[in-house]
């Protein structure tokens, strides 16, 4: 019975410690899923940041529906305007990002890093990354 | 008519005893293989029956166990509260609250008994398929771009490993030599055994391991079989930033094996 009941309590023990299998890339890869092979419409594109004159916040809006970015599952990433590069979707001190390497159509290449504010299945909030005022940028995939 | 002479019978039933009574001799003696076999120790025999007999010392006041197949019907429905998720994903409401029971199935056996001559007992262990409506509790906004969305997608569709503890109180319902009513109560433990999708794995707040509280109702039908009906009310066992609430009705039949096989 000792040995009846040993195994019992291993199993339970094993049973508790199993409860969670999350490991470091769950996140990034649940964003991956929803990301990939969409085309992103951009809708809006929101700057806020003070005036040189006042320091009240300003907002510009811009609806638009003819620029689009496409990331597909091999890691390349293109846009309407012809850009094209790699991304990685990355988790960085609690902040999930897109990594972008592109060149533009000329050829010439440059770094563009986006924070992720929200994305899902058909929308997406990210945030651009750069001196200045923030841009957000507010994709759906119509 | 074919009439048989007397000795031609005489002679046939010396024939049948005979023949018989080879058989017996014949069905009496071991081979020489099983006599060999009996002199010889068997360890691994010898042990499951020391097992059978610690088990049967042990529990000697566990009397009258019948062993019955179920199959059940399970409906299904789990509160969701998603308010301490971080990472920046969104599912629409719509398309993921299902705030309705949703059926699944489920099968085992059980073991009904009686402990020390008074209390009676049900011990189930089963294999459950679980397809439960989703109610999130939390609705988040990104107005006025994003509508009402959840950070959470939980797993809807799952199986598991069950196991139960009944205590069953015969009520003094009718005839109770023909129909027996009985109220049940009891812990029951599940543990999921399909894949845990990574969405509900964000942030840690995947688990197993369910614990519920039983209740419920059974009918037996003169030891022919039980009809029964259990809600269950389950919380992970461990502590989890999703706190997931399930909750089943369970409505199956049991019969006794001895009776189906």
């Amino acid at each position: 019975m000792k040995t009846f009941f040993t195994i019992l309590l291993a199993v339970i023990s094993l049973t508790l410690v199993s409860c969670n299998k999350e490991t470091a890339t769950t996140q990034t890869s649940v964003m991956n899923n929803l990301l990939t092979n969409k085309n992103w419409y951009l809708d809006y594109s929101i700057t806020e940041g003070l005036t040189s004159t006042t320091p009240s916040v300003f907002k510009s809006y811009v609806g638009q529906s003819t620029y689009f970015i496409t990331y597909l599952k091999t890691g390349v990433t293109q846009d309407s305007d012809g850009i094209t590069g790699t991304y990685t979707v990355e988790l960085i001190n609690g902040q999930s990002q897109i990594y972008m390497q592109l060149k533009t159509s000329n050829g010439n290449p440059f770094e563009v890093i986006y924070n992720i504010i929200s994305v899902g299945e058909s929308n997406m909030v990210l945030s651009k990354v750069i001196s200045g005022p923030a841009t957000k940028l507010y994709f759906t995939t119509k | 008519m074919n009439k048989r002479s007397p000795l031609f019978e005489k002679i046939l039933i010396c024939f049948s005893i005979l023949l018989l009574l080879v058989q017996e001799v014949n069905a009496q003696t071991l081979t020489k293989k099983q006599q060999d076999s009996a002199f010889l120790l068997h360890p691994g025999q010898e042990r499951l029956r020391k097992i059978k007999k610690s088990i049967a010392k042990t529990f000697v006041d566990f009397v009258g166990n019948d062993v019955s197949l179920y199959g059940a019907l399970d409906f299904s429905k789990q509160n969701i509260n998603d308010n301490a998720i971080t990472a920046p994903i969104n599912y629409l409401y719509n398309t993921v609250n299902n705030n309705t029971y949703n059926s699944g199935f489920s099968g085992g056996f059980r073991i009904d008994g009686i402990f020390k001559e008074k209390h009676r007992y049900a011990l189930i262990f089963g294999l459950n398929r679980i397809i439960a409506g989703s109610n999130y509790k939390n609705i988040h906004t990104l107005s006025p771009f994003i509508d009402d969305f959840t950070h959470f997608k939980a797993d809807n569709m799952f199986t598991t490993l069950s196991i139960a503890a009944h205590y069953k109180k015969l009520l003094p319902v009718n005839d109770m030599n023909k129909y027996k009513f009985y109220t049940v109560i009891g812990p029951s433990f599940d543990y999921k055994i399909s894949k845990i999708s990574d969405a509900n794995l964000i942030n840690g707040a995947g688990n197993r391991a369910f614990i519920n509280l039983d209740l419920g109702a059974e009918f037996d039908n003169k030891g022919y079989y039980i009809l029964y009906g259990h809600y269950k009310l389950g919380n992970y066992i461990s502590s989890s930033i999703v706190p997931v609430q399930l909750n089943r009705f369970e409505i199956g039949m049991s019969i006794k094996t001895k009776d189906l096989f």
